[in-house]
């Protein structure tokens, strides 16, 4: 693992919860579809387990509800959706995110803009 | 050497997964490994080629989904360090690259455990009825008893093969208990075959029991398949009558030819009458090798009863 991924790992893990509920928000979807549709929008370092991990975690807080889907050719999916809760989570760190993320865009420009070597 | 079998390698990299998060809380562990495997397959399913492949190894993605679970570490320092390092060595050692091998490769291997089962089976139950009954590995085909027992671990054989094929998804008591029946098998099977005795010599050429077995002569060089005794002064001897310390008749090693006895008055064959007459298995008759007579030493004043110089037949007393 690149200096650059171990960043963006580190980086990601804040915000994941953030970015799986805006997927689901979106649609439901099971675990793989999940990380896919991460990557289709250029989340590429996101890792297998970790969406798996926040799922199953956002689903124990409550956040989301879970159903089996049975497939025809594949296994068993298990969906996840909002929940009304989830909704309010995504909501309200939505907007943290919006805030947070422009503090610090202000504070890069800044360093851009003359501070930086 | 990834298994090709999507489902065992599921099956592999989820107990791998299991077992690096095996210190978690019970109810934690099981609440965020409930549908690991379905995850798995779904993976596998979709992504193709092994799991270790598409995902790392199951050590850093056990560790990845603990960090994202946010799942409470055991404290190390509460915990008994005993059980401690028992946990890290389980992690470890299934979390090892050959134990996922071979634990991949252990499915393969089934159909000839049902195979060897039927056979030890078979084995236990005839030690089991033969007490004092020296039976061997393999059962002799020519005895009644032998065809009997071949027959009984063809049956044997079949039933275990059917029984294993028809057990693939057994309830967890059932499943408990076919494997301590497995294991109670394999080890009084392992524990009858060692006390077998093994094949001995005699027993594989098929020689007569060792009370009527004769003194068979051999050397260091090879099997003697006859004698040829000589006169003092070289003349073959002809009937020569053998015996050893013990008053036993030395016969000889005859594989390699086709010995004529001479029968006695009693009917009986005289093995022990030197030199053999014998042909080789062609039909050719076996003559005697050509010989080279020691040099004697020269007469002694002395007299002795055995060996002299002079040229007559040893002397009789």
């Amino acid at each position: 693992m690149s200096q650059a991924e171990v960043d963006t790992t580190q980086l990601l893990k804040g915000v994941l919860d953030l970015a799986v509920l805006a997927v689901l928000a979106d649609a439901d979807s099971y675990g793989y579809d999940v990380v896919r549709r991460l990557r289709e929008n250029g989340l590429d370092h996101v890792g297998d387990a970790s969406v798996y991990g926040t799922l199953r975690r956002l689903y124990q807080a409550g956040a989301l509800n879970s159903y089996v889907v049975p497939s025809e050719e594949g296994p068993h999916r298990k969906y996840y959706g909002l929940n009304n809760r989830g909704r309010k989570t995504l909501d309200q760190s939505a907007q943290t995110w919006a805030s947070l993320s422009k503090a610090l865009n202000h504070l890069l420009n800044g360093r851009s803009n003359g501070h930086g070597k | 050497m990834a298994s090709n079998d999507p489902a065992s390698d599921v099956a592999t990299y989820a107990a791998s997964v299991r077992a690096a998060l095996s210190d978690l809380p019970s109810d934690q562990a099981a609440v965020l490994l409930e549908d690991l495997e379905d995850h798995l397959r779904e993976i596998a399913a979709e992504a193709g080629g092994p799991l270790t492949e598409r995902l790392g190894p199951p050590e850093q993605y056990a560790k990845e989904l603990r960090t994202a679970y946010g799942a409470t570490q055991v404290d190390p320092r509460r915990q008994d360090p005993a059980l401690r390092d028992l946990q890290l060595a389980r992690a470890w050692l299934t979390g090892s690259k050959w134990y996922r091998q071979v634990r991949a490769f252990l499915p393969e291997l089934r159909p000839a455990w049902w195979v060897l089962r039927g056979y030890l089976a078979a084995l236990i139950l005839t030690a089991a009825f033969s007490q004092g009954y020296g039976i061997g590995p393999i059962p002799d085909p020519t005895t009644k008893r032998g065809l009997a027992e071949i027959v009984a671990a063809g049956v044997a054989i079949w039933l275990s093969v059917r029984i294993g094929r028809r057990s693939r998804n057994l309830p967890q008591g059932a499943r408990f208990l076919a494997i301590s029946a497995n294991v109670v098998i394999a080890f009084v099977g392992v524990a009858v075959l060692g006390n077998m005795h093994s094949f001995t010599y005699s027993e594989l050429i098929g020689t007569a029991t060792p009370e009527q077995q004769p003194f068979t002569a051999a050397f260091a060089a090879g099997p003697v398949s006859n004698i040829y005794p000589y006169s003092q002064d070289g003349k073959p001897l002809t009937n020569v009558l053998l015996f050893d310390q013990d008053g036993r008749p030395i016969t000889v090693d005859k594989s390699d030819a086709q010995t004529s006895y001479p029968i006695g008055a009693d009917g009986k064959a005289i093995t022990n009458a030197y030199p053999l007459t014998q042909r080789h298995l062609n039909g050719d008759p076996v003559v005697a090798p050509r010989v080279a007579f020691p040099p004697w030493p020269t007469p002694s004043p002395t007299p002795t009863p055995s060996p002299t110089a002079t040229p007559s037949p040893s002397p009789t007393r």
